[in-house]
């Protein structure tokens, strides 16, 4: 199981609405991922193997080491699959 | 559910703005006077895009405003403004913005399942048909109760 973090700036609005997206597309594709949902400046709490968060805040994570996968549109389900399709893809060669 | 959060009077179609900054001042006086918010919310939330940017429009032509639960609000609500003629948030990918959901909330919890069934309509084209062609208030909060989950 992976661990995915959506981050937002006041986590109430737009990465709560993208949370619930991305939950109803990894239930439908069954993916092996778990959400968590915070605010910037909890960052550090968590450890996840995956950031999703609107694509102008990007930047803030590029030194996080994380895969980063930015969204601009939160209710386009086929480039939100595609995305994590390309990063489980991705995890798998690590291994 | 949203119709627990956003009710028939707390929707206004057809409004006439000239740019996104009275777009969200129009949203935040319909839940202002419907006793959701108070001014200082609607200016904080109006603060929130001027200091972080146009990322509350979620996707196309539909901006989603709110601000902190710290400031200003009594009870959880959502106001729905439909405007005559569309504003640019600055959203390339975006704009131009026709729909403004305006989004106060009093906790971290409360508007859960009210997001999830807005998330759900704005996945079916026919809602957008409905906001474009709603005549008033009730056909739109109708369809809502019908299609919500």
């Amino acid at each position: 199981m992976k661990k995915g973090l959506v981050m937002c700036r006041t986590g109430m609005g737009s990465s709560l609405m993208l949370k619930i997206k991305l939950e109803k597309i990894i239930q439908e594709n069954n993916f092996p991922l778990e959400i968590e949902h915070d605010v910037l400046s909890g960052f550090m709490g968590h450890h996840p193997d995956v950031i999703i968060t609107m694509s102008d805040l990007v930047d803030e994570f590029k030194d996080s080491g994380c895969y980063v996968i930015g969204v601009k549109d939160i209710m386009d389900e086929e480039y939100l699959t595609n995305e994590l399709k390309k990063f489980f893809e991705q995890s798998k060669d690590e291994k | 559910m949203l119709s627990d959060v956003l009710k028939e009077e707390y929707i206004k179609l057809n409004v006439e703005v000239s740019n996104w900054e009275e777009a969200i001042k129009e949203a935040g006086t319909v839940l202002k006077d419907n006793g959701v918010v108070n001014e200082q919310y609607i200016e904080e939330a109006i603060k929130n895009v001027k200091e972080l940017g146009p990322y509350i429009v979620i996707t196309k032509g539909v901006a989603l405003p709110h601000a902190t639960n710290k400031i200003g609000v009594n009870k959880t609500g959502i106001s729905l403004i439909t405007l005559k003629t569309p504003v640019e948030f600055g959203n390339k990918d975006n704009d131009p913005v026709y729909y403004i959901f305006m989004l106060a909330t009093t906790d971290m919890e409360s508007h859960i399942s009210a997001l999830s069934s807005l998330s759900e309509l704005l996945g079916k084209p026919e809602f957008f048909d409905v906001l474009k062609n709603a005549k008033d208030s009730k056909s739109v909060i109708d369809y809502i109760k019908v299609n919500e989950n």
